[in-house]
């Protein structure tokens, strides 16, 4: 009997595998499998020079590593002061403006995080993930 | 010569209540009665779960919440497909899986429920669809316990975003419903099997 359920169970499984691997199919090109950021929602450390004056740089690491360095004119905005840091955020924010977000290095997840919320909380549009972060800011800094 | 049995071994797929019931009876039409709308219950809350989360259903959902029908009926003329992106992050929020395996999930999973759900609408691989479904609601619950335990903050995306504003007892109340519901199914649905198939066809 035992096995019975699990015979219907692979054969319903199998069943669900088709449509799912036909949508994911369908949106092959809407979403990312390599970042939970679309890579419509990144940028190189050159495109985000190019953006000139509009750019807002943020920065998503931990108070000290932000105390210690930083990108000239960054504003620090980290998870762990999510509420207190927003609004000195949006305060020097303006429409027209894009944000650009970094946290440490390519493998860091705060920038996606930060950039998640400012999209979801504060609705802002103009939010993008710098490729590579600080470790790729500094490299062509050098 | 060997002797063959005339026992003929029943289709484990089919429902248990095709085969003939042993009670008779009023009552037992009620009980099975009751059964019956349960699983379907059960089924249309899955479906409901598996659609939100496949097509955009956020403003039918807010319409209908505010009782506002001809709204509601706008919206179906106007229903797409949901955000493919939205549903993986729901699954990336618990900080559980890697981002790949939530988009796969977040593929995979609303085809599943709907598909089971289908199973205990017509009754086709019953017990399959509700073992499945009892699985993936406990797994459902452990993943809200562990983020609500390591203090994150998520949207379980278990109905697309109505249910972003639920709260956590709200969510483990619904799901432990679900759940119970879903084994009492299970129980039966097997109770049924075993007192109508022979022992030595088991």
């Amino acid at each position: 009997m035992k096995s019975s359920i699990l015979r219907q169970a692979v054969i319903l499984a199998l069943f669900a595998l088709l449509p799912a691997a036909g949508e994911a199919i369908y949106f092959r090109d809407k979403i990312s499998w390599r970042s939970a950021i679309a890579p419509s929602e990144m940028v190189t450390v050159e495109q985000a020079r190019g953006l000139g004056d509009t750019v807002i740089w943020v920065d998503a690491r931990p108070d000290e590593e932000f105390a210690s360095d930083h990108v000239p004119g960054a504003i620090l905005l980290n998870e762990d002061r999510w509420n207190e840091l927003l609004p000195q955020f949006l305060a020097v924010w303006s429409p027209g403006k894009k944000v650009v977000v970094y946290c440490s290095s390519l493998s860091c997840n705060a920038s996606r995080e930060v950039v998640r919320r400012l999209r979801k909380e504060a609705q802002l549009s103009d939010v993008f993930v710098l490729e590579g972060g600080w470790e790729a800011w500094l490299k062509k800094n050098r | 010569m060997k002797e063959t049995s005339n026992v003929q071994r029943p289709m484990l797929n089919t429902e248990p209540a095709a085969y003939p019931t042993l009670g008779v009876g009023r009552s037992s039409n009620i009980v099975r009665f009751l059964w019956r709308t349960l699983g379907l219950v059960v089924a249309a809350i899955f479906i409901f779960a598996g659609l939100t989360k496949i097509l955009d259903l956020d403003h039918l959902i807010a319409d209908l919440q505010q009782l506002q029908f001809a709204n509601a009926l706008a919206d179906l003329r106007n229903v797409s497909l949901a955000k493919p992106g939205e549903f993986a992050r729901d699954i990336d929020n618990f900080k559980i899986l890697p981002w790949p395996v939530s988009v796969a999930l977040a593929f995979y999973v609303p085809w599943l429920e709907i598909f089971c759900a289908l199973g205990l609408v017509f009754r086709f691989l019953y017990r399959g669809a509700l073992s499945i479904l009892s699985a993936s609601i406990v797994v459902f619950t452990l993943a809200i316990i562990a983020a609500k335990v390591r203090g994150l903050d998520i949207t379980c995306g278990c109905f697309g975003h109505a249910s972003q504003h639920w709260s956590f007892p709200s969510h483990l109340a619904t799901n432990l419903t679900i759940l119970v519901a879903l084994v009492a199914l299970l129980f039966k649905a097997t109770s049924e099997i075993r007192r109508q198939i022979p022992f030595n066809s088991r």
